[in-house]
């Protein structure tokens, strides 16, 4: 029966097998073709398809004080997210997760039933929670890391610190200053996104981590600076408030505080005003304590000896038509007493000796009328005019630091120069950063330029000194410690008038110990302070409080009560009538 | 049962080897394939495509041991049978993917269709066997087209255009090899020809659209030409030796559509490169061929035409198939042989491999 058909159909069967040789020969090029000789071309179109770079927040550096303590750190925290398509029982889910986030299950199943491949829940919930919620296993519901800050000290500098939003990228402070160094530079990386945008995340992949800060600052200093201050303000019913403590020497900034501060934990539930760094952002006529350089430049320029004699007019000068007082009156008195006084109309003809011209070289020199380069965001570089803009009053003006304005941070730098002997620093507050490889990169004082001889510095020093034992700002003598200082009161340009109130001042002291060999450099400024108010009576006050608790706590021994004479300087030898 | 001890000797280890082979291989890519996906019955679709298989085995054996006698005496109810459950599909069957195509038993569902890919090719064997002294005469194959534009247009109507347009090869080829003259060929090419507009008004917007993106792929990369395009990156991106199971980012992120269906062959590049492909091809060409030989040694025209038409049908899916994955054919819903993801389809192979094995055992038995 083998030959029960015709042999037609074997001849057409073998032709069958010859189309399927053919056939598989066909594919077996064609396969060739795509994946061997089109592979990188169709490679790379696979990889566009799903490799993304996906911004991942890194692990945030810790920012610690000069000793170590930490004042800013990221807590692990966790982000819930879903995926809605998956989610299966959209209600039950939301009242269980709405249980665990204490948030509304409403708001929750919204997101829930969205028609979004992907949701955020919440962001950074905190470690339990993030537990709870990876236990209860609900499909569709997942975790990826995220940080989030903390700052454990609360208000404390929290003007210095700043603080970060949500996606951590700081906004304000040091936190913005240097959050390239905290993030850690890169801040995404590759991952998995499939046909449906959604992001495969890779279980291993390390979260990048940023380098650690050491601040200048020192916590206690910092602290007793804040609490010394806000007790001030609010005795003193003042407007707002600024401290600056640093190292006169270095430059280092060890304690800066503002009032009205924040916590930077809610910094959201605070007015803007409370958030400002005024110490850098907000320039202010600094009125007498701008005697010190207007004595600078006399000294420097040997225009006036200490004892040189001048005339207080009893009171009243009259400058380009306009009436100038003293809140005392004074008959002769010497160079050095204009200064431990603070007298208006003695400056004034300091300033006519000194000259325009001069006068503006010191006050540039000095650091005025240019940021001075502190490593804080937001730094005014306040205002001064150029010799040719000036009026005729203005040269008198600027003798009694009007139409002049400064920022604390200036002012106290420029008064860190006198005490260090003549040099302006920079003044900082980053001290060290801590790379995530363990390297330890120290910040090194920088000086900018000598602006005064260490004898004219000397001088001064003996001049402010006087100015704290029997001047103006005696309230700022601490016992046992020699003090250099100088008190302003500086009378507010009324908005609406453009003329200066009467009642409404910024009261300032600025100073320095110890005197001779001054280790902290300390401005105090309050705005606005009610009642009848001087830079005497309410500032110098509190450099005296502040300076009381640091002293022992940096070990600074009292200077032993012999040394209380004022040493007598060749350059008060001789001496002139004006 | 009478029992022929021949019949074991003769069993075509070979044949049933290289279908263990391949339906393994399309499990495992199955599997991973899905590995990426969201959705755990994708994920579980590599078990029930298991358990087909055990069914598959059990079709094999069916087909190889049943005497194909039986077959042929029962052709027509068998055919008729399917007929009903096809037109049950129509009525009472279950949709998915746009079309009308499956019947529910319990948890499984069934594709008529599939299975009357089978009954017409023993239908068609009987009915040339009856008339076997006459063949080449142009009348006798007005009833063969009759009997399977029936199935076709109800396939037709549901609809898959797949599976009507392989009853229609398989039929023109079933009457090629009865002995179709040349010059039939040529006037039933004419006639084709002069319908295909006819057709085309038939066809459903997603299939004419299907055709031009064919024709023109760059018309539509993100629509209709998406299958296309990612599959043929899921090819390239496989290179010589492919990306491994747990590294064919394509598939497993979901880019391929239907990866465990229609496009498994582009998987299936992709983590085994060209190399894996080649063998793939080897077996099923050794496959093929095999069955191709064993009609030709049959002892009766029957045995001869249900071989064939079994091994061609398998071919004109591998072909159809493999030609739309790598893009030199338009995207018709033809599943892979033995490979593609689907219970009905696989026990069907498995039936069609057991017939063939079948009549190579029983060329010497009377």
């Amino acid at each position: 029966m083998k030959s029960s058909f015709e042999s037609p159909s074997r001849v057409r069967i073998a032709l069958l097998a010859l189309v399927l040789t053919t056939f598989l020969g066909l594919v077996a090029w064609r396969l060739y073709s795509i994946q061997i000789i089109q592979h990188h071309d169709l490679g790379t179109r696979a990889m566009g398809q799903y490799e993304r770079r996906i911004p991942v927040a890194s692990k945030r550096g810790t920012i610690y004080d000069r000793h170590g303590r930490a004042l800013a750190i990221s807590l692990d925290a966790a982000s819930v997210f879903a995926h809605p398509g998956l989610v299966q029982q959209p209600r039950a889910t939301a009242s269980r997760l709405s249980q665990v986030l204490k948030r509304p299950a409403r708001e929750i199943q919204a997101k829930l039933q969205s028609d979004r491949p992907f949701v955020w829940i919440q962001r950074k919930v905190d470690p339990e929670r993030a537990e709870v919620v990876s236990q209860l296993n609900l499909p569709g519901v997942g975790l990826v890391p995220e940080g989030k800050r903390y700052y454990p000290k609360k208000n404390t500098a929290a003007h210095l610190l700043g603080f970060v939003g949500v996606d951590d990228r700081g906004l304000e402070g040091i936190e913005l200053q240097y959050d390239h160094l905290l993030t850690g530079g890169s801040q995404s990386f590759l991952s998995r996104v499939d046909a449906l945008r959604r992001i495969i995340f890779r279980e291993a992949e390390e979260r990048p981590v940023g380098s650690d800060l050491y601040l200048t600052v020192d916590e206690v200093i910092q602290h007793v600076a804040e609490r010394k201050l806000e007790a001030a303000v609010q005795r003193s019913e003042a407007r707002a408030g600024t401290v600056i403590v640093m190292d006169p020497v270095t430059g280092e900034i060890l304690a800066l505080a503002n009032t009205p501060s924040y916590n930077p934990n809610a910094f959201g539930s605070y007015p803007p005003a409370f958030r400002r760094n005024r110490a850098v952002t907000d320039p202010y006529e600094p009125g007498s304590a701008f005697k010190m350089v207007l004595a600078a430049a006399a000294l420097e320029e040997g225009l006036v000896t200490p004892k040189d004699l001048f005339y207080g007019e009893d009171g009243t000068i009259e400058v380009a038509g306009t009436k100038i007082r003293d809140h005392k009156r004074h008959g002769w008195m010497t160079f050095r007493d204009v200064v431990v006084f603070s007298s208006n109309v003695g400056a004034i003809k300091v300033g006519m000796k000194v000259g325009k011209a001069r006068f503006y070289n010191y006050i540039t020199s000095f650091g005025f009328g240019v940021p001075t380069g502190v490593d804080l965001p937001g730094e005014s570089r306040g205002l001064i005019r150029r010799p040719r803009d000036w009026s005729r009053l203005s040269l008198g003006s600027l003798s009694i630091g009007h139409e002049v304005s400064t920022t604390p941070i200036q002012l106290i730098t420029a008064m860190s120069a006198v005490a260090n002997g003549g040099h302006l620093v920079r003044p900082y507050v980053l001290k060290a950063v801590r790379h995530p490889d363990g390297s330890i990169v120290e910040s090194r004082p920088l000086p900018v330029r000598r602006v005064i001889s260490p004898e004219t510095a000397r001088t001064l020093t003996s001049i402010f000194t006087e100015v704290v034992k029997r001047g103006t700002g005696q309230a700022a003598g601490v016992a046992g410690y020699s003090v250099a200082g100088k008190t302003g009161t500086a009378q507010k340009l009324d908005r609406q008038t453009g003329r200066y109130s009467r009642t409404k001042v910024v009261a300032s002291f600025v100073g320095y110990v110890p005197a001779e060999h001054p280790r902290l450099a300390i401005l105090v400024l309050i705005d606005d302070p009610g009642g009848t108010a001087w830079g005497g009576t309410v500032a110098a006050p509190v450099f005296r409080e502040i300076a009381q608790e640091v002293l022992p706590y940096l070990e600074i021994p009292p200077v032993p009560a012999r040394d209380k004479r004022v040493a007598r300087r060749p350059d008060e030898a001789s001496s002139r009538v004006n | 049962m009478y029992f022929d001890r021949r019949i074991l000797s003769t069993f075509d280890w070979r044949m049933a080897g290289i279908t263990l082979t391949l339906v393994s291989v399309g499990i495992i890519t199955i599997w991973s394939g899905n590995l990426g996906s969201p959705s755990p019955v994708k994920q579980a679709l590599y078990l029930r495509q298991s358990l087909w298989f055990i069914l598959g085995i059990f079709g094999l054996l069916t087909g190889a041991l049943v005497n194909y006698r039986t077959l042929a005496r029962f052709a027509y109810p068998i055919f008729g049978v399917l007929l009903v459950l096809l037109l049950l599909v129509s009525v009472v069957g279950e949709a998915g993917y746009g079309a009308q195509r499956w019947i529910r038993i319990g948890a499984w569902s069934l594709q008529p269709s599939e299975f009357m890919k089978l009954a017409l090719i023993i239908v068609l064997a009987r009915y040339f066997e009856d008339y076997k002294e006459r063949l080449g005469d142009l009348r006798l194959l007005v009833v063969p087209a009759v009997v399977a534009a029936v199935p076709i247009f109800l396939i037709l109507r549901q609809p898959d255009l797949g599976t009507a347009a392989l009853l229609g090869l398989l039929t023109l080829s079933m009457l090629l090899l009865v002995g179709l003259r040349v010059k039939h060929l040529l006037l039933l090419t004419f006639a084709g020809a002069t319908l295909a507009p006819v057709l085309w008004s038939f066809l459903k917007g997603y299939q004419r659209q299907r055709f031009m993106v064919f024709l023109y792929p760059q018309l539509d990369p993100l629509g209709a030409g998406y299958h296309i395009t990612q599959s043929k990156i899921a090819v390239g991106s496989g290179e010589l030796f492919g990306k491994g199971l747990k590294a064919a980012s394509q598939s497993q992120l979901n880019f391929l559509p239907a990866s465990h269906t229609d496009f498994i062959f582009a998987v299936l590049a992709e983590q085994w490169g060209f190399i894996g492909c080649l063998i793939i091809l080897l077996l099923y060409y050794f496959l093929v061929t095999r069955g191709l030989e064993i009609a030709s040694d049959s002892r009766d025209l029957f045995g001869a035409l249900m071989a064939f038409g079994i091994m061609a049908m398998m071919m004109v899916q591998l072909v159809v198939n493999i030609g739309m994955v790598l893009g030199v054919m338009p995207v018709v819903g033809v599943p892979l042989p033995l490979l593609s993801y689907g219970g009905s389809s696989l026990l069907v192979t498995c039936l069609g491999i057991g017939l063939v094995i079948n009549v190579h055992m029983r060329r010497f038995i009377y």
